[in-house]
């Protein structure tokens, strides 16, 4: 193949050119752990180049981590690390350790710094539209419904049903929030999650809320492509019953938070519809009913909690339980990868970003570990030469690591200068943290609270505070920011797109977020059929 | 005290303590608070309303209504009510240590400050039972007259050298059908998850939150263990 032959021939350029340094440099230099391992780098880079570059999958999973930039990733890093005993700094994330990455631009079609609606739109459909859109075009009107029409947009789960794959949809936000909506709906705003939140003129120019868009999804699809035979998404998992329930506290779940637990002003009890739809398939709201999934399941809707899930580090206090992003991925690749002809699997990790709104770096981080944790379920659960995972986010955060900590220092903790063992003091006194955000509603000090949410009490409190006895590495710490804003803010910059398996290879160079659709569409060659 | 107008018709003077408390679980109280920061200065007055279900209370001031729902495992679910917009904010339930008493909100002053109060004189029976206590904690003074079966304050004054608080009923009924309808027009406002808020940023109610906190407040109504007024927020416009 001429890719080999050049690989081949770069590399040998390569090894003659390490050749004719070996003498001039130093063995200080040539045996020091750094240079050995980037020499161990690239040989396995240049092995890799000389591989057989497979572009066709059978499988593709898609995992996004919502407002996981750049600086998140590090820190994610360097805390996963530091809880392993290690300095924490040279360690990767397990997707980080994939062979290929990209760097990818996220603004909307009419914003700088975009929200996850414009940007999981762009990655599910390969078009990039609007801020607060989901699965429609730039022609939108933002909240006017009947814009929406002749503006759909395709979506890679839509095309791999209509392949015949076998599909799934995981976060840990409400299911029909924003980044998994955008996989299954087409909605002319994003927060018209069930009919109570749309504007009457809406639902009677023949909107459909996004909830019952997931549930009648596969009588939608067969509509839009007269023909078609699908069998619905297969395995549905996340937070938001209270989308699905009518408004009646007769139908409160268990764990229900508010007096009525559904929202739903029609009357309609989404999740019996949904059974009536699918006669064998299980309907869960609890770790329990989750644990009782057999991998023989043909299909699963399951709601663990009437709104978002539970950050990763505040699992143990829900009511009825609830299993981790790791869990649920594993679970859902069992079940999916029963169809023989492949599975098409988006995963979120919907509260990363929810926990940087809040300013808690802590939860920020740990949700990020788990995301990580997810991607190598992922990993260990298929096959590498038939399976393409692509690792992403969709926008980043105004989250800063700063100062100039020593090497090892705790990430969450204050800056300690290089060689010193006490905290640098600022211009004012005081000592700072390594990382911070840049607005938002700043300082608390909550202990051992492991929900970022509960920041939101309280009125911004930002500029310094005497942080001289606090432990900011506590779960309840909430970095100092700037600006104040009774919420921290999406940021503007790239974020990144790792990629394995086959047409992992094409994830390079400087990419629009658009982009990833057709990484996955070329992969399984969706638009072929 | 004498201006005091309680349509009690309901609660009988000689109901045992158990059947006092299970009669009035659904109440309407209006308070009227009366603070004073200097001598110098007018006293500032507010009114508010507590309402209460079983596992609900509600503090509502003129445009916006603090509730708290006591969940299954104990822990406390807040929403805040903007009545002018008829939009409503629900906030994570808290394990914030101290965040957690339920007592605190549902009778405006906490099973914990009482039982470091001093008990001072009791008198008469059933609903009408009424109890007198008193602290001195540094400079400063709390009094509380407490309606003990009905777990509600006729009045609690705080005292300091340059600052008082005087918080009293002014009426109360316990008319169930009026209250449940109340907590069911609240239920009827749209409302999101404080957590949503960050990415709403073109919804201009959502947007007046994310630039510039919380505009508006209630009269505080409810106190810690200290008996310090508990703030709805911190940060006034």
């Amino acid at each position: 193949m001429k890719i080999n032959k050049i690989a081949t021939a770069i590399g040998f350029t390569l090894v003659l050119s390490a050749a004719a340094n070996a003498g001039v440099l130093p063995q200080s230099q040539t045996q020091s752990q750094w240079y050995e391992s980037a020499q161990t780098t690239l040989a396995t880079k240049q092995s890799q180049a000389q591989e057989e570059q497979l572009t066709k999958a059978k499988n593709v999973i898609l995992f996004v981590g919502d407002g996981m930039g750049v600086s998140t990733l590090t820190a994610a890093r360097i805390l996963a690390g530091q809880r392993d005993g290690q300095l924490g700094e040279e360690g990767l994330l397990s997707f980080e350790a994939f062979p290929y990455s990209a760097q990818v631009k996220t603004y909307n079609v009419d914003a700088q710094t975009p929200d996850s609606a414009g940007t999981m739109t762009a990655m599910a459909s390969g078009v990039k539209t609007d801020v607060g859109v989901i699965g429609v075009n730039e022609n939108i009107q933002r909240g006017d419904c009947s814009t929406v029409f002749g503006n759909e947009l395709i979506t890679t789960t839509e095309l791999a049903e209509i392949k015949g794959l076998a599909t799934g949809v995981i976060s840990t936000a409400r299911i029909t929030h924003a980044t998994p909506a955008a996989t299954y709906a087409k909605s002319a705003d994003r927060n018209w999650e069930d009919v109570s939140d749309m504007p009457e003129g809406a639902v009677t120019a023949g909107c459909e809320d996004i909830a019952s868009q997931l549930v009648n999804f596969e009588k939608n699809l067969e509509a839009r492509f007269l023909g078609t035979d699908v069998d619905g998404i297969d395995v549905v998992m996340g937070g938001g019953r209270r989308h699905f329930l009518p408004k009646d506290a007769t139908f409160n779940s268990a764990d229900a938070m508010s007096e009525v637990e559904g929202d739903r002003t029609d009357e309609r009890d989404l999740t019996a519809e949904w059974q009536a739809n699918y006669p064998d398939g299980q309907y869960v709201m609890d770790k329990a009913g989750f644990e009782a999934i057999s991998a023989d399941t043909k299909q699963v809707l399951a709601l663990f909690n009437e709104s978002h899930m539970q950050y990763e580090a505040d699992r143990e206090n829900d009511i009825a339980g609830e299993p981790s992003l790791s869990e649920m991925t594993e679970k859902a690749i069992n079940i999916l990868d029963n169809n023989e002809k492949g599975f098409f699997l988006t995963v979120e990790s919907g509260r990363i970003d929810h926990a940087h709104h809040a300013g808690n770096a802590y939860n920020a981080l740990n949700d990020t570990i788990e995301f990580a944790k997810a991607v190598q379920a992922a990993v260990d659960n298929t096959n590498p030469e038939e399976t393409l995972i692509l690792v992403t986010a969709d926008h980043s955060h105004v989250f800063t690591i700063a100062g100039y900590p020593k090497r090892g220092n705790p990430i969450l903790g204050k800056v300690v200068a290089v060689g010193k063992e006490d905290p640098s003091l600022a211009a004012d006194g005081m000592p700072y943290t390594t990382v911070g955000y840049a607005n938002g509603l700043g300082f608390r000090d909550l202990g051992d609270e492991t929900n970022a949410d509960a920041a939101y009490l309280e009125g911004p409190n930002v500029g310094r505070h005497d942080l001289t006895t606090i432990d900011t590495t506590r779960a309840g710490f909430h970095q100092e920011a700037t600006v104040p804003l009774g919420s921290e803010t999406h940021a503007g910059e790239d974020i990144t797109l790792h990629a394995k398996g086959p047409g992992a290879q094409l994830a390079q160079g400087v990419v629009e977020q658009n982009v990833v659709f057709h990484l996955v569409n070329q992969a399984l060659e969706l638009i072929k059929q | 005290m004498k201006s005091i107008i309680l349509s009690m018709v309901l609660l009988s003077p000689f109901a045992s303590a158990v059947e006092c408390k299970a009669d009035n679980q659904y109440l309407q109280a209006s308070y009227k608070v009366s603070e004073q920061t200097s001598q110098k200065l007018p006293k500032n007055e507010q009114s508010f309303t507590l309402w209460r279900t079983p596992r609900q209370v509600a503090q509502q001031s003129e445009q916006l209504v603090e509730l708290w729902r006591q969940l299954s495992n104990q822990q406390i679910r807040p929403i805040r009510y903007f009545t002018q917009a008829k939009r409503g904010i629900e906030y994570q339930p808290s394990e914030v240590k101290g965040s957690q008493d339920f007592s605190s909100k549902y009778q405006l002053v906490s099973d914990q400050l009482l039982a470091k109060m001093q008990l001072q004189s009791e008198q008469g029976e059933g609903c009408d039972k009424k109890q007198r206590y008193y602290l001195k904690q540094a400079d400063t003074v709390i009094e509380v007259v407490w309606l003990s079966n009905q777990q509600l304050v006729e009045s609690m004054q705080v005292n300091t050298a340059n600052y008082s608080r005087i918080t009293s009923l002014q009426s109360v009924s316990f008319n169930k059908q009026t209250v449940l309808e109340q907590f069911a027009n609240w239920d009827k406002y749209q409302t999101t998850d404080y957590a949503d808020i960050g990415d709403n940023e073109s919804d201009p109610f959502l947007a007046k939150m994310i630039n510039l906190g919380f505009v508006e407040h209630g009269a505080t109504g409810f106190y810690d263990t200290n008996g310090k007024a508990l703030k709805s927020n911190h940060h006034h416009h």
